[in-house]
């Protein structure tokens, strides 16, 4: 009975491990209108292969992006039009970073690491939404997890089998 | 096909309806020999607006005889505006069509001579609580007629000419049983004459009561068949020439070359001769024939020859001993490939109706050859050497045998009736396909053939309104919850042509399958469009 029991315990931790094992952000919520240090949790590389590569998609309304390097990876931005003109503290921005790419790595199956990128969420966002980072993670000989898939309207993050990873944007703090 | 939406019928009753008409219109397809295999509308279909066209796609050329829209208050309209497209007849609708549902009522004929009637039920905005009639039914006595006229056929080339030709070369100076002979000649011409007739009623679906309407007999001579009438008739005015003229030579060679024409007369029509590969099912049939003739029409003569004691009767059965072999061995090898090539898998001949009547034939023909194999070796060398009690016996035999020989003719002559395995295969082979259209992007997605087992599917993919779609990858994901199957995926390939396909998919069970459509966009950007198929057992 109880050798079941634990067998069973087991069963549900690693069932939910592996639910778990897609890219997620630490920080789970940000205001609009502030500067938030987006963490990309990498749990595990694609289907046992090693991670060479992690693509970030900077979603619309998200500017002044500057990534942290790695040691050991080459870090690559690149640049394009935005959607709309922002305001950015008073400065008028109406293109910047779009894509962040880390490669060269080798980040093992059975390794973790954290990406980080610090960013302007600007208050054009809707509070109470989430915001959306699309994730290419890419490994040896073609394999490729993408982590991309944003749910539509009655859907959530559960029911996808590639859902990007996202943060709950909150009200902008006052006293600014 | 993207043009209209189609949904499924949510009333019981009128699945009921749709259903039973569907089997009707089934039913009236697996009557004869060229399939079909899509239609546009699909069977069934609701459709917003009236379809600007129809279109119907066959498994072989067909030329079409009579197309009818009944309309939901049951009144028919004649579609004569038409084109041929390869297999594809492309007819043009009518525009000022109400709602309700519809029935297409179609009629061809294929290469292969045979006339094909069937429906296609569909329904514009809504369908009807009380779809309209279908007209089709089977009409018994021009098909006992097509039966009886073919059995006549048969008996005039394989009784009539074969039997001139074995007076003609085995039994030289005997005069036994030439009245029979002309009588199967005649009968045979009976027969042919009237079978176009007949196939000229079964083409238009007209009734007995039109039998001498001039259009019935031009529609039947229209028919690949009426080549078939035209040649055996010449056939048989060889033969008769030949069971007439004194010149031992000259006789002779009218009687080969009736034999020849006659069966090349059958090589001209008939699912047989219809099937690929030409190059070996037209000479098949043509062999086929020839060597039964040969063998079935020495028979008679042969037997009444014995009888009457006639002395050059024992020359004659070593003339036949030694010559039917050949023709015997040809026969089997010809009949065999044509049955193979139209069976294709064994497991057809249990499954099909045209198996059945196969494997009554081969149980008569094994009758047959057992009767043949005692003539041959236990009584041929005792009669020829004289011994009354076995020429006696071997009349009997010989009687015993074309009394078996006509049931094979009247087996045979069924065929008419039931398409061979072959055909059916092409109609189960059609797809089953299904429309996906969202907002980002559309798929027409197409599982080949439509049915459980290992499967093809291939998908064209655009963009929601129509335009190109670049797609860096796409993936088929196929689920049966109903039945408890989890999603099965598969990455799709580019074959080069426009479409993405895969290959290795098995969908072991028939019914409505969940069907998923993963279109890699960009690198960042994945659609997926879901919709059902239905797969047919």
């Amino acid at each position: 009975m109880f050798k079941k029991l634990i067998a069973a315990t087991a069963l549900l931790t690693l069932g939910s491990t592996a639910a778990m094992a897609h890219v997620t952000l630490e920080g789970k919520e940000a205001p609009v209108g502030s500067t938030y240090k987006a963490v990309f949790r990498v749990p595990h590389g694609c289907d046992g292969k090693s991670t060479n590569v992690v693509r970030v998609q900077i979603p619309e309304g998200v500017i002044s992006v500057k990534p942290q390097p790695k040691a050991g990876w080459k870090l690559e931005k690149v640049r394009a039009p935005y959607g709309k003109t922002y305001d950015y503290y008073g400065t008028p921005t109406s293109e910047g970073v779009k894509e962040i790419i880390w490669s060269g790595g080798n980040l093992g199956d059975d390794e973790y690491d954290e990406f980080v990128l610090r960013a302007f969420l600007t208050p054009d966002l809707k509070a109470g939404e989430t915001l959306y980072f699309p994730i290419v993670q890419e490994c040896p000989e073609g394999a490729v997890e993408r982590w991309i898939e944003i749910p539509a309207a009655g859907q959530t993050s559960d029911d996808l089998e590639l859902p990007a990873p996202g943060v709950k944007l909150l009200e902008k703090a006052a006293g600014h | 096909m993207a043009g209209f939406r189609m949904t499924n019928i949510g009333f019981d009753m009128r699945k009921l309806a749709l259903a039973i008409l569907l089997w009707l219109g089934l039913a009236s397809v697996a009557a004869a020999h060229a399939s079909l295999t899509a239609t546009e509308p699909q069977d069934g279909a609701v459709v917003d607006a009236p379809p600007a066209r129809y279109a119907l796609t066959f498994s072989e050329p067909v030329s079409p005889i009579s197309l009818q829209l009944i309309k939901p208050d049951g009144t028919s309209l004649s579609l004569d505006k038409f084109v041929l497209r390869d297999r594809t007849l492309d007819i043009e609708a009518p525009t000022d069509l109400k709602r309700g549902t519809h029935i297409l009522s179609w009629r061809v004929v294929s290469e292969d001579g045979h006339p094909v009637g069937g429906s296609v039920v569909f329904s514009i905005g809504e369908a009807s609580a009380a779809p309209p009639p279908v007209p089709e039914l089977v009409d018994w006595q021009v098909r006992s007629g097509l039966w009886l006229t073919k059995v006549a056929l048969y008996i005039g080339l394989f009784i009539g000419i074969g039997g001139v030709f074995a007076f003609r070369w085995f039994l030289v100076g005997s005069r036994a049983g030439t009245t029979l002979a002309g009588l199967a000649l005649g009968i045979g011409l009976l027969g042919t004459i009237a079978s176009a007739g007949f196939q000229g009623l079964d083409a238009l679906g007209a009734p007995v009561s039109r039998f001498f309407d001039p259009v019935i007999w031009s529609t039947g001579m229209g028919t690949s068949f009426g080549r078939t009438v035209v040649v055996m008739i010449g056939a048989i005015i060889l033969s008769g020439l030949a069971l007439l003229a004194r010149s031992e030579a000259i006789s002779r060679w009218l009687a080969l070359a009736g034999l020849l024409a006659g069966a090349l007369a059958l090589s001209l029509s008939g699912h047989a001769s219809a099937a690929e590969p030409q190059w070996l099912t037209r000479p098949s049939v043509f062999l086929h024939a020839s060597t039964i003739a040969i063998w079935t029409g020495a028979l008679l003569p042969l037997g009444l020859s014995l009888r009457a004691g006639d002395a050059g009767s024992v020359t004659a059965l070593r003339r036949f001993s030694a010559c039917i072999p050949f023709a015997v061995v040809v026969l089997l090898v010809a009949g065999t490939a044509l049955a193979v090539i139209q069976v294709q898998a064994p497991q057809a001949l249990l499954d099909t109706a045209y198996g059945s009547v196969l494997l009554v034939k081969l149980a008569l023909l094994v009758l047959l050859f057992g009767l043949a194999a005692i003539n041959r070796w236990r009584l041929t060398r005792p009669s020829e050497a004289g011994d009354a009690q076995a020429v006696r016996d071997l009349v009997r035999s010989i009687a015993a045998e074309t009394a078996i020989v006509l049931m094979v003719f009247a087996i045979a002559a069924y065929w008419r009736f039931t398409p061979p395995p072959r055909a059916l295969a092409i109609a189960a082979a059609q797809p089953a396909s299904t429309h996906i259209h969202t907002e980002k992007a559309m798929a027409d997605l197409t599982v080949a053939p439509g049915r459980a087992g290992p499967v093809t599917v291939s998908a064209a993919i655009m963009t929601g309104d129509f335009g190109p779609l670049d797609a860096k990858e796409v993936s088929f994901v196929f689920s049966n919850p109903a039945a408890g199957i989890e999603p099965i995926k598969r990455k799709a390939m580019k074959p080069g042509d426009g479409t993405w396909r895969a290959d290795d998919l098995v969908l072991p069970l028939p019914g409505t399958w969940n069907v998923r459509v993963d279109i890699l966009v960009s690198d960042f950007d994945i659609a997926r469009l879901e919709g059902k198929i239905e797969i047919r057992p």
